[in-house]
């Protein structure tokens, strides 16, 4: 680590910050367990912290979760859209997750290749 | 197993949001000339007691009822990077007290594995629990630097 990369760090953070302010739509659980980093789960995270914050979408949270028990699909993501569908992203990769950012998160439309399924109870 | 160091560390500080740590300070220090690697993570979480300390350190094991498939692995990883890499791995906590993992490693080993993006483990924290205040310290030879997601956090505020 240098000085440079501590400057965009706090840059980085700064921004995301300022992203966490006013009304949410949705809620994007990312599974951050031991399996969930060791598949890359921290990359898949980052890389929609920044895609959201390049699309200056307010209305999307971000948070972690642990182990969620299905290993195998890690990384996994689950969109909860407020009020309404829950829907289960597994084996997401850096491109998978732009894709939810850009169909899912942003027009409203469900990434079907990468779903592993859907809890059809409200919460 | 993981690549980098910085995926323990994001591992480790995970068992921290857990144990519902308001502060979680990060140090890593990266000596070339003491030959040395050391990485710390503390937290002032729920802390463990005598008991549990020893069954977390026995390899698979966890202390998370609520999923039964939770297999407690994390530790584990990391002793075993820091011991494979000719260095030591101390776990200390006490009730109530927080959680301290240390885990050294000499720098030059061959196996050591690379300390990696740093700054995704420190930005996927501060995004995993936003009231939790998340502290790095990094120091070499040459540098020290610093960050505190609090100093960011009242600087926003302003903007609010």
């Amino acid at each position: 680590m240098n000085l440079e990369q501590l400057k965009k760090l706090k840059e980085k953070a700064q921004k995301q910050i300022a992203l966490r302010e006013g009304g949410k739509k949705y809620r994007v659980v990312v599974g951050m367990g031991t399996s969930g980093v060791a598949a890359g789960a921290r990359e898949v995270m980052t890389t929609m912290l920044d895609e959201i914050e390049k699309q200056s979408l307010g209305s999307v949270e971000v948070c972690v979760t642990g182990e969620i028990g299905m290993v195998d699909a890690e990384p996994m993501v689950r969109v909860e859209e407020t009020g309404g569908e829950k829907t289960v992203y597994g084996k997401v990769d850096v491109e998978g997750a732009r894709k939810i950012v850009t169909e899912h998160l942003q027009k409203g439309k469900k990434v079907q290749k990468l779903a592993v399924g859907q809890a059809k109870e409200k919460e | 197993m993981f690549e980098e160091l910085s995926q323990h560390i994001l591992d480790i500080a995970m068992n921290s949001l857990s144990a519902d740590a308001t502060k979680i300070e990060i140090s890593v220090v990266e000596s070339r000339r003491h030959d040395r690697l050391v990485l710390r993570v503390r937290d002032d979480g729920r802390g463990m007691d005598a008991d549990t300390l020893r069954r977390i350190l026995a390899t698979s094991a966890s202390t998370k009822r609520s999923r039964r498939k939770a297999i407690g692995l994390g530790l584990a990883f990391l002793r075993q990077t820091s011991e494979m890499c000719g260095g030591r791995f101390a776990v200390r906590s006490a009730t109530g007290r927080g959680t301290s993992v240390t885990a050294s490693m000499r720098l030059s080993h061959i196996d050591r594995p690379p300390l990696g993006d740093l700054n995704a483990t420190i930005l996927a924290l501060c995004a995993a629990e936003k009231k939790t205040a998340v502290q790095l310290n990094y120091r070499s030879d040459e540098e020290k630097l610093r960050f505190d997601s609090r100093e960011l956090a009242t600087k926003g505020a302003v903007h609010v």
